[in-house]
Parts: C-alpha cells; structure tokens; sequence
C-alpha cells in the first residue's frame, strides 16, 4: 500500500467510529499511520465528513445551548467573512461560527441575520422541535433549518447522544426530517447506533425511513399551529418506530436467537459425554461386526 | 512495536463487527509484517467448505490454513491440494476423527443444523492444542423469515500433568441477527375511515435493524484423564459448559443492554409529563405533611 492508499483506509476506518469514540479510533489509526504530517490533512475529508453526517453537537460560543453540526447547518456566504467551508451557523441564536473538526469546538462567532420570508415557520417549528426533545430525550439537541431562497421547505435535525466510556458503552440516536409545505411532504428517517465493548464487540446498527402526505391543515399562514402538528406527526412516528423496535428485539429473541442455538438439548438435559464417546464406539463395533459377517 | 498490535486490536474492538473482514484485509494491507499478529488475534467468521472426498462439509479458518490451502477434519486432505501441507502426528489424528464425531454430536443435539469442526496440532513441548468450530445460519428464503449466523471458536491447549490434564479454553462467540420491523400501518386508531385510506396509501417506511458482534471468554481447568479420549470429554465439558454461560451473556448483552441503550436515549414516555407529576406529587406530599 502507498501513502495515499493508507490514507484512503485511514478514512473508511475513522467513518466508521462508533458514536463518541472518533478521538480514540484516530488514536489507533495514528500508531498505525505513524506519519502525523500526512495524516492530518489527508483525514480531513473524512473528518468532516463524519461529523456532518453524525450530526455532531457543539457548543454556540457565547449561548448557553448547543447546535447540530450538519450539511444543513453550513452557513450562508456573507460578504467579508472569510469561509473555507468550516463555517457553520445556529439559526437558533443566529449566529455563525468557525468549527474545528479535529476538536469539536466552534470559535470566530457572527451574528447573521435569517431570510425573513421562511424566518416566522422556522422559529415556530424550533420552538416545537425544541419541546418536542425535552418531552422524548434525556440529553437531545435540535436544530431547525431552513433552506436559502426557498420558504416552503425546513429541515429538522434531532440528535441524541449518551457516552460511557466507564461502562464499554455508548448509544446515538439521529432523525432528520424535511418538511415540504409545496409538495405537501413530509420525508424522514432515523437512525440509531449502540455500541457495547466489555470483552467484546456488540453493534447495533438501524435505519428507518419515513415518507408521510402532510394534512391539509398544516400551512405557513398558522405558523404555530402548523409546527405543533407536524411535531405531533413526528413524535408519533418516533414513537411507533421505538416501539416496533422493541417488537424486533422480541422476534430476534424469540426466534432468530432461539433457532440458532438451543438453550439444553431437546432432551432438557446436558451431554453424557461418556456416552457421546461409547455411542460412537458402539456403532464402530457394530460396523466392524457386520463388516466381519460379511466376509 | 508490540504498540502497533495494541492499537489495532482496539480498533477492531470499535469498528462494526460486520465490515471485520474487509478491516482485517485493510489493516493487513497497510501492515503486512503484521499479518500473522492480526490474523492469529482477530476472529473472522467460519468459510464453510466442502471436502471432495467425502461430500461433507466442514468449516475454514486461520487453524487449518497453509497458505492458500485449507484442511479438512472428515479426509486430513488440504484443498486446493498440497504435497507437505503441515498435518497432525497420527497419534494426535486419530484423536481428531474422534473428536470431531463427539462435536459433530454435540452440534446436532444444540444447534439442529450446521457446521461442526475440531482441528488438533501437536505443541513443542509434548501437549498440544485444538480448536473446536461451530457454525449455523439462517438464511430467510421470504422477507419474514429470521436471518442470522453463530460461529463459535473454542481454542484449547493441553498439557498432561500425569493423571490430571491441565487446559486453557478462549472461546468466541459471533453472533449476527437482522430484522426489517414491520411497520404496515393498519392499527392507527381514529379518524375517517376513507381518510385512513388515503394515508395509508400514501405513507412509506422501511427499515433494517442489525445487531452483530461477538464476545470473547477464557477459563483455565484440571481435569483427570484415563486414556487419551478423556480429552475430547473433558474439552466437550469445557466447552459445553462455556457455551451456556455465553449464550446466556450474549442473550443479556444483545437484547438487554444495547436496548436498555436505546430507551436511555428517547423515551416513549412524555418526560414532562413525569416531571410535573413528580413536582405535583411533592407538592401534595408537603400539603398533607402541613
């Protein structure tokens, strides 16, 4: 393998970081490079985009709140501000910011103003988004995007995220849902990742994808409104995919698991491992018989 | 640079048990004086091939590989074919084919299906070690149906202590189960009849849910021995013994732990909701105090 091969393995390796471990996997990827200088830049992509696609969280510098960092959270080009693509905003405090994707930290905070046409559903959808994840998650984050020159489409990010490292584990729940007021849509999917590592290596890995005909009774015109109802859609969503989720644990359970591997024999009993032998002795004996019958 | 081993076994410790095989491949590419170290120390899942001597089919893996060729228990032929492939002391061979008639026992009474293997080599100082390899699948043939695999992997050393056998057991299991929760929308309660229907052939969801990973145990035992079959006993109680306990620790780890992780997460319960009526609760607890 060249250089580049091994940066190009380095990256699929780092995109596969269970949720809070990337630090730990670049760790390891970094013995194993042993070439600081050519990592660095080299897994940069790659660290983007995981972050982007994990939807990783970061503190708004200067708010007492955090932010999703995503592809839809990639700030506006404004005039004066010099944005090499690591420039994201929280429209939320409106404000944008400078991230780190090496170590998670934003930095070089702007204020920024909002496209005033799609501003007033926007906000109303985060202030549901924002209830909605202190009803359902026990440390979930939000954000509520809307998309530039376009007033009749939002997208909401949820993440949440629970680390324990003490314990070999840690879990991510990620949903992201665009809501289409033109094309009448609503499109989402979820995703969740649990990892457990205590003597070994257990994943669980879902995905779930939703596409939902708004009710007619959801338009810009009734904001406020409009937003609760489409977090009551999304919530009953959530709610039937977490539970049918515990119906696949069941069929895992009860079926997959049980019709791999028995618990006991059907005997309800141990092997006699004695007999296992003897059996097998027997039958050589009486194979050995008929052989001498024969002649 | 035994650091480097270090760091690549943590990483296979993180990295989805699924992708094991093509992560092994990349670590191996990108550290070829390392192969043997990581090849000998991750666990991949059991190839099964078919011996063509006798038809039957036993399982492959890096205890019965000489370079591109493997070793089956049923025939002791490699395949593809080789002229001076490494194979047990005939003593130690005729412990095999018992051996791997006992497993092949063992595996109908659990596992009513698959794949069974025991390989034995002899060790430098006059012991030696084994592996004992199981392997089933469930391969849906319609989208209902369960899918998944089991591989075990029980390696064994014995050392013969006069008429006690000293044995040192690792045993991994990898377990992989994928479900596709069904999701038709015919129990949504309320609202118009006619309405319904219109959603419901409207709305769209699909969805996989994967849970895979393996798990890795040791034990070390005394046991006596009489002739040289009170090894296969003794391991076959070794290892019957161990593959309950696992079974037990995957059932809890798989659909306890990695789901209590889940509803940690997200509650299906309004968690304002408890919250006020915890508060009001307390209140009420204060009032009747007064």
């Amino acid at each position: 393998m060249d250089a580049e091969e091994r940066i190009v393995a380095a990256s699929k390796f780092l995109l596969q970081s269970p949720p809070g471990q990337i630090n730990d996997v670049l760790n390891d990827v970094r013995n194993i490079i042993s070439d600081d200088e050519s990592l660095q830049t080299g897994v940069l992509p790659a660290l983007i985009e995981y972050n982007v696609t994990q939807f990783i969280t970061v503190d708004v510098p200067g708010h007492q709140h955090q932010t999703i960092v995503s592809e839809a959270a990639r700030a506006p080009q404004e005039e004066g501000v010099e944005d090499d693509g690591d420039r994201f905003w929280d429209p939320r405090s409106r404000t944008s910011f400078r991230f780190d994707h090496l170590s998670l930290e934003a930095s070089e905070p702007i204020p920024i103003d909002p496209d005033s046409d799609s501003e007033p559903f926007r906000a109303a959808l985060e202030n549901a988004t924002l209830s909605y994840i202190s009803a359902h998650f026990h440390s979930g984050v939000g954000a509520v995007f809307s998309i530039p020159g376009n007033a009749s489409q939002f997208i909401v990010q949820i993440v949440a995220n629970k680390y324990n490292p003490s314990n070999f584990w840690s879990g991510r729940w990620r949903s992201e849902y665009t809501i289409n007021l033109e094309e009448r849509k609503l499109e989402g999917r979820i995703h969740v990742n649990v990892h457990y590592y205590e003597q070994g290596n257990v994943q669980l890995s879902t995905t779930h994808n939703i596409s939902l005909p708004l009710p007619p009774a959801i338009s810009a015109s009734s904001a406020s409104a409009s937003a609760s109802k489409v977090l009551a859609l999304i919530e009953t969503e959530e709610s039937k995919y977490q539970s049918s989720l515990n119906d696949a644990y069941q069929e895992m359970s009860e079926k997959t698991f049980k019709g791999l591997r028995r618990a006991l024999p059907i005997t309800r009993s141990k092997l006699d491992w004695d007999k296992v032998l003897g059996y097998k002795l027997g039958a050589e004996l009486t194979a050995n018989k008929s052989a001498f019958g024969a002649s | 640079m035994g650091d480097l081993v270090d760091s690549m076994l943590d990483l296979m410790r993180r990295l989805p048990p699924t992708n094991v095989e093509e992560n092994v491949a990349a670590l191996v590419g990108m550290c070829p004086d390392y192969a043997d170290d990581l090849l000998g120390s991750v666990d991949q899942p059991l190839k099964v091939l078919t011996d063509r001597a006798t038809g039957k089919e036993y399982l492959a893996c890096d205890y019965n590989r000489d370079g591109e060729s493997y070793r089956s228990p049923w025939s002791n032929e490699y395949d593809p074919p080789l002229d001076d492939g490494t194979v047990p002391s005939s003593k130690l061979r005729k412990l095999e084919i018992t051996a791997n008639e006992a497993f092949d026992t063992y595996r109908e009474m659990y596992y009513e299906g698959g794949v069974s293997s025991v390989f034995l080599w002899d060790l430098d100082d006059g012991g030696f070690a084994g592996v004992v390899l199981l392997k089933k699948a469930l391969n849906p043939t319609s989208p209902g149906e369960p899918s998944g695999s089991w591989d075990s992997i029980h390696v064994f050393e014995a050392a013969e202590r006069g008429r006690q056998a000293h044995y040192k057991l690792t045993s991994t299991i990898m377990l992989h189960m994928t479900d596709r929760p069904n999701l038709d929308d015919n129990d949504s309660g309320s609202g118009s009849a006619s309405k319904e229907k219109n959603n419901k052939s409207e709305a769209k969801r699909d969805g996989e849910v994967s849970l895979s990973g393996s798990m890795t145990r040791q034990i070390e035992q005394d046991w006596p021995i009489q002739d040289q079959n009170s090894h296969i006993t003794n391991t076959g109680r070794m290892i019957e013994e161990m593959e309950i306990k696992m079974r037990n620790l995957l059932q809890e780890v798989y659909f306890g732990k990695t789901r209590d992780v889940v509803f940690d997460l997200r509650s299906v319960d309004d968690l304002e909701k408890a919250r006020r009526q915890r508060e009001l609760q307390k209140e009420l607890v204060g009032f009747i105090k007064r």
